[in-house]
């Protein structure tokens, strides 16, 4: 095991990523900017060190800033969290050039993994199901027209590089195709320094249900279900649930088997994330892999009782998995909310400033992951996530019934929050009855979704 | 020089504060955009001036906050009766270390050399590669605030640079 390892994150991972280093005996040193220096994970870290200024271009998207601080703190290991320096194998290569450990995949496996076009090839040939596509990067914008008229419209843009949504645009024409290209194209560019982009077929009304997995540095792999991201607005998911209300107890099963012997055979290490979009048939295309800790992580905590993020350590580390799939049992169900810091009167414009009340609830099944408290400021300089409400029942109408609870009982004053989208939902009947598509609450709006749950 | 006591401290480290939080962002700004050499401004005892860096950048310009209306070393007698004692922060300012990384002073700027605001002072190693500690304001260098070798964070203060120009000084350049 690792003697110290280096937070190279912020919010409310970095505190969970504290929490899992303390759960395992670990010293932990936070790296944060300057506009963290108030922040929770700082105030309850061993030990915090400054890494830059606000901007995250010199601070945690710096890899040097980020070595230099585990080598100059005494850590031996790195944990990027999600986002920022995650999945970005030249970092995992140069923090193993500097003799330290990357909590998550090794770098050549991260480099296996980098392109999504390459990997979607690479574990079709183990046999999953994937979507199709263009047939590899677009060189130029004639060739996208080429192949989006080869793959038949309408067609999703999508970068090689990243995820959350950015670059991303579903197009129907040729005319819509050309002037997205463009703006995906400076899109991309912008957010990881990458403006590959590739197509795909764009499957109306799908589902968006993804695997966890694990898998050692032995090969030995498990899945832990999976999860149903349905619930988005313009790609960005904020609420999950797991078991996928999509597909009955035989199809999940079948699904997590399928990745789980894919990822495997293809030589994955560490934990993951196997996304698949699922037709209104229920049959599986797989779309990508995420190499790192995911937001919506908590859901399958709660019902697996294994803490992903010690899981994630423990392999990098190099400790063997310790458990077999046996050992893996999926109980209840449960449902987490981003709150994130938007108003949902006005196109869920970020917003910041200073939380004047919080309080977190309660009660069972009930868990927050997040970075708040009263007093806190929130600064403007990155994501608008606040924390996480997640909530567990035995099923899902006892699970919904304690969210709404939960949701009421949660307060943050002082900024505008997304709350009121989570509380409409809850009592939509699409969402219900398990139905949500990713494209719903776009097509409808979300502001019809406020209205309707307000009369 | 007489030591202060600390409330006196703290009000001068907010009214610092208080410059550098709302004047500073809004002067930077009209520098850049009047694309003058250099401003000066008072409020109260003290005094900002900003000028635009050697490079041409602009709004980039390196800030220095000193005391117009106090008394120097030596000139400790002749303090303003209506200002508050003055914090003998006042009459230095702190090198800050840009990166995160390893301290190194250079060996021939030593305690007591004068410099120039911008005179490279030292440098922090980021992973081998030396990034500059630089001088922020004129003056002498006095005493070092870490050891050459030490790990220092980024914006950590390393070394002190005592202000040489005194109110008589600034008075008659002023004028």
């Amino acid at each position: 095991m690792f003697s110290k390892i280096l937070i190279a994150n912020r919010g409310e991972i970095a505190v969970r990523i504290l929490r899992a280093c303390r759960t395992l005996g670990v010293e932990a040193v936070v790296a944060y900017s300057e506009a963290d220096r108030e922040s929770l994970a700082v105030q309850q870290a061993d030990e915090a060190i400054c890494i830059g200024p606000a901007d995250a271009k010199r601070s945690y998207l710096s890899a040097p800033a980020v070595i230099s601080a585990a080598i100059v703190s005494g850590c031996d290991a790195i944990h990027p969290g999600y986002g920022f320096l995650s999945e970005d194998e030249g970092f995992a290569e140069v923090v193993r050039a500097h003799g330290l450990t990357f909590i998550g995949p090794p770098p050549q496996v991260l480099e296996r993994f980098a392109s999504k076009e390459a990997t979607r090839r690479l574990l079709g040939a183990q046999g999953l199901a994937t979507i199709p596509g263009s047939n590899g990067m677009l060189r130029d914008d004639l060739h996208g027209l080429e192949e989006a008229e080869r793959i038949g419209y309408p067609v999703l843009i999508k970068p090689s590089a990243g995820g959350g949504g950015k670059g991303m645009r579903m197009v129907r024409t040729p005319r819509e195709l050309e002037a997205a290209l463009k703006i995906c194209r400076s899109e991309a560019r912008a957010a990881f320094g990458d403006d590959s982009l590739y197509l795909e077929k764009w499957l109306e009304d799908n589902r968006h249900v993804e695997v966890q997995v694990a898998v050692d540095r032995f090969g030995h792999g498990v899945h832990l279900g999976e999860r149903d991201c349905s619930v988005q607005r313009r790609h960005q998911k904020f609420l999950e649930e797991a078991p996928t209300p999509a597909l009955g107890d035989a199809a999940r099963g079948e699904l997590a088997d399928r990745a789980i012997r894919a990822i495997v055979a293809a030589g994955y290490e560490n934990v993951g994330t196997l996304e698949f979009l699922v037709d209104p048939a229920g049959k599986a295309y797989f779309i990508e892999i995420n190499c790192r800790i995911q937001v919506e992580h908590p859901i399958t905590e709660m019902l697996t009782g294994i803490d992903l993020v010690v899981t994630q350590i423990r392999i990098a580390a190099g400790e063997p998995l310790g458990f077999s799939q046996a050992d893996v049992t999926l109980r209840g169900h449960a449902l987490e909310f981003r709150i994130n810091a938007e108003d949902t009167q006005h196109d869920f414009r970020p917003s910041s400033g200073v939380v004047e009340r919080y309080l977190a609830p309660g009660g069972p099944g009930v868990r927050v992951d997040s970075h708040l408290f009263t007093g806190y400021e929130v600064p403007p300089f990155y994501d608008s996530l606040l924390g996480k409400l997640i909530v567990w029942g035995p099923d899902r109408p006892t699970a919904i019934a304690r969210s709404l609870v939960a949701l009421d009982e949660l307060v943050i004053d002082g900024l505008v929050t997304n709350l009121a989208i989570h509380q409409a939902l809850l009592r939509n009947e699409t969402f219900l009855a398990g139905k949500m598509t990713t494209n719903l609450v776009d097509r409808v709006g979300a502001a019809a979704f406020l209205a309707a749950a307000a009369r | 020089m007489p030591d202060r006591d600390e409330a006196a401290r703290l009000v001068d480290h907010a009214q610092i504060e208080g410059l550098a939080d709302e004047l500073l962002p809004a002067l930077i700004a009209k520098l850049g955009a009047t694309g003058l050499g250099e401003l000066e401004l008072r409020e109260g005892d003290w005094r900002v001036r900003l000028r635009r860096s050697a490079d041409g950048a602009g709004a980039a310009a390196k800030g220095a906050l000193g005391r117009s209306t106090r008394s120097g070393p030596g000139h400790l007698d002749h303090a303003h009766p209506a200002a508050p004692e003055a914090p003998r922060d006042a009459y230095r300012s702190a090198a800050t270390s840009p990166a995160v990384g390893v301290y190194h002073p250079r060996p021939e700027i030593a305690s007591g050399s004068r410099v120039r605001a911008g005179d490279r002072i030292g440098s922090v190693d980021v992973l081998g590669i030396p990034q500059e500690v630089v001088a922020p304001v004129n003056g002498i260098v006095g005493a070092g605030l870490v050891e050459n070798g030490d790990a220092v964070e980024y914006g950590q203060e390393l070394v002190w640079i005592e202000l040489i120009s005194t109110p008589a000084e600034r008075g008659g350049r002023d004028a």
